[in-house]
């Protein structure tokens, strides 16, 4: 296999798995579940990124996966781990059938398609009665014994869906996918069937998007179909953005970022989201590469001005 | 030459429409074992769409294509590929963010699927050795000169050992040196590994040295073809195309 440098998010999540358990106080619990689903959100939007593609689709797939969840623990008694497993392959299945016939296109097209595909499911959780209807479900609980561990359970989890997205980047089945975005031409031409890639691609994303769909159900116990709207895609992009594109660290970085900003940003009641739009807007301008690009470029700096102080000593 | 043996490529009476535009038409061509031919003409031949027409990338609107002896009319490119016919592009034909290595290794990935990873980097090794690429492999595709990026292109097709290779214009921006050993590379191509190319090309001297046979496009369909020393010859291919080489 190749050589996986342990990345430093590696590191900086096992900090992360130890904070959740210093900070068991429900409402720190409460922030640090938001961010490990909005990092995988992010992970998973960046994910078909690999392609090229803008995968607005993925609201549609974290709330297939949140009431696939729902419907396997309310109503079906299905033990927690398998719902869980249940949303992620829901989510999984139906995104390998609608990116067969959506992948054919690209660009705007893919992006309006998948915007119009979570729109239509948001009306679908909305019209149907098992659903509740526009009310949604409520009472998705984990198991009582996992009241003191969830927030932990769902770091772990989250991590682990990164970890395996990094670990696909990095294989051979990366270099497919950032080739198709590169050149699909050429990538056709040696042989390689670009549509089945896509898919393969777009199936792992949704995977993840499921998975995270129903964590999300277990961590507030309510979904309604308000909660999947293409504003959920929109907040993915921007955790991608402002964290940076290059690497997974910048999507885990861009979701602490954003997250914790708007605790804060709170207070300002329906304002909130003016801090998500200053946001995308001073990194586009003054940080392409996000976060991660600044951080990187501020190390680089200081070893250059550190060099330069040694040769003149 | 060969002309008993069986074409590993033929179309027969091509023809592709745009519209009311009549691209190609008429085209026969045969491709045979370990022959390098050379397809020129004029700007607006339909030298590009002749190269569409055989990769798959336009479906025929008239005529058939077989390659390796198999009706392949209407494949998509994927499937034409996978019979052995790999064609490298007029512009951009690689991967302009990933590395050479990586770009190389994705020649490989069909052909050696499965778990074949060290076949894979050995077979990366070995192309980009052969056109000396080898001290780049760690560059970032996009930013190599203009020459370095041809040649990686070609490796990219290359590293997939197809049966037939379809280079469009390969020396286009190179200078004397690059262009003559790339021509090199070409026949090594040819010899070593008995893979027979089709070269459209507009630098003439190259292609009068290197190709066996040629087929002469003219307004989309072909006026002549034969050896070089025949087209050369030929007044008709003179009066439209061949004229220029008096000026160069």
């Amino acid at each position: 296999m190749a050589n996986y440098q342990i990345p430093s998010w590696v590191i900086f999540s096992i900090f992360a798995v130890l904070a959740s358990q210093y900070f068991s106080g429900s409402h720190s619990a409460s922030i640090l579940n938001s961010i490990a689903i909005a990092a995988l959100l992010a992970g998973s939007l960046r994910f078909v990124m690999l392609i090229g593609e803008l995968n607005f689709a993925i609201a549609a797939f974290v709330g297939i996966g949140a009431y696939s969840a729902g419907v396997a623990t309310t109503m079906l008694d299905i033990s927690f781990f398998l719902a869980i497993l249940t949303s992620g392959v829901a989510a999984s299945l139906i995104s390998m059938v609608f990116g067969s016939i959506t992948l054919r296109s690209g660009g705007p097209y893919f992006l309006l398609i998948g915007f119009a595909f979570t729109e239509a499911m948001r009306i679908v959780y909305s019209k149907t009665d098992v659903l509740g209807q526009t009310s949604g479900m409520v009472g998705i609980f984990p198991p009582i014994e996992f009241d003191d561990w969830l927030s932990l359970f769902v770091i772990i989890i989250c991590l682990g869906l990164l970890f395996l997205m990094y670990v696909i980047e990095k294989s051979q089945f990366g270099t497919i996918f950032k080739s198709i975005r590169d050149n699909s031409d050429v990538t056709r031409t040696v042989g390689i069937n670009v549509l089945y890639w896509k898919v393969v691609c777009f199936a792992i994303a949704s995977f993840c998007a499921g998975i995270a769909g129903a964590l999300q159900a277990f961590v507030n116990n309510v979904i309604s179909p308000g909660d999947f709207g293409y504003l959920l895609a929109v907040f993915a992009l921007a955790y991608v953005k402002v964290g940076g594109e290059s690497s997974i660290a910048g999507s885990i970085l861009g979701a602490i970022f954003l997250v914790v900003l708007s605790e804060f940003a709170l207070a300002l009641g329906a304002g909130e989201h003016i801090f998500y739009g200053a946001a995308i807007v001073i990194a586009v301008l003054f940080m392409r590469e996000g976060i991660v690009g600044l951080v990187s470029s501020t190390i680089s700096w200081i070893t250059k001005t550190r060099a330069s102080k040694e040769e003149r000593v | 030459m060969n002309s008993e043996q069986t074409p590993l490529l033929s179309g027969r009476q091509l023809e592709r429409r745009f519209g009311g535009l009549l691209a190609v038409s008429e085209l026969d061509i045969d491709l045979y074992p370990g022959e390098i031919l050379g397809l020129i003409g004029p700007n607006g031949a339909g030298k590009s769409t002749t190269f569409n027409l055989l990769s798959g990338f336009y479906p025929p609107t008239g005529g058939e294509l077989y390659v390796m002896g198999e009706r392949c009319t209407g494949k998509s490119p994927t499937k034409i590929s996978r019979k052995g016919l790999v064609r490298t592009f007029q512009h951009g034909s690689l991967m302009p963010s990933m590395s050479v290595r990586d770009n190389i290794l994705l020649g490989t990935m069909h052909q050696l699927s499965g778990r074949r990873r060290i076949e894979r980097i050995a077979r990366t090794e070995e192309t980009a050795e052969m056109l000396g690429l080898s001290a780049f492999l760690e560059e970032v595709a996009g930013v190599l000169p203009h020459g370095l990026q041809r040649l990686v292109s070609i490796g990219i097709a290359f590293a997939s050992r197809p049966k037939i290779l379809c280079l469009d214009e390969p020396l286009t921006g190179l200078n004397h040196t690059e262009a003559s050993s790339a021509l090199h590379v070409f026949e090594r191509i040819r010899g070593e590994f008995g893979c027979s190319i089709l070269l459209v090309e507009h630098n003439m001297k190259a292609v009068m040295k290197i190709c066996d046979r040629m087929v002469v496009l003219h307004h989309g369909k072909p006026i002549a073809a034969g050896r070089a020393e025949d087209i050369q010859s030929n007044e008709e291919v003179i009066s439209i195309y061949l004229g220029r080489l008096d000026d160069e």
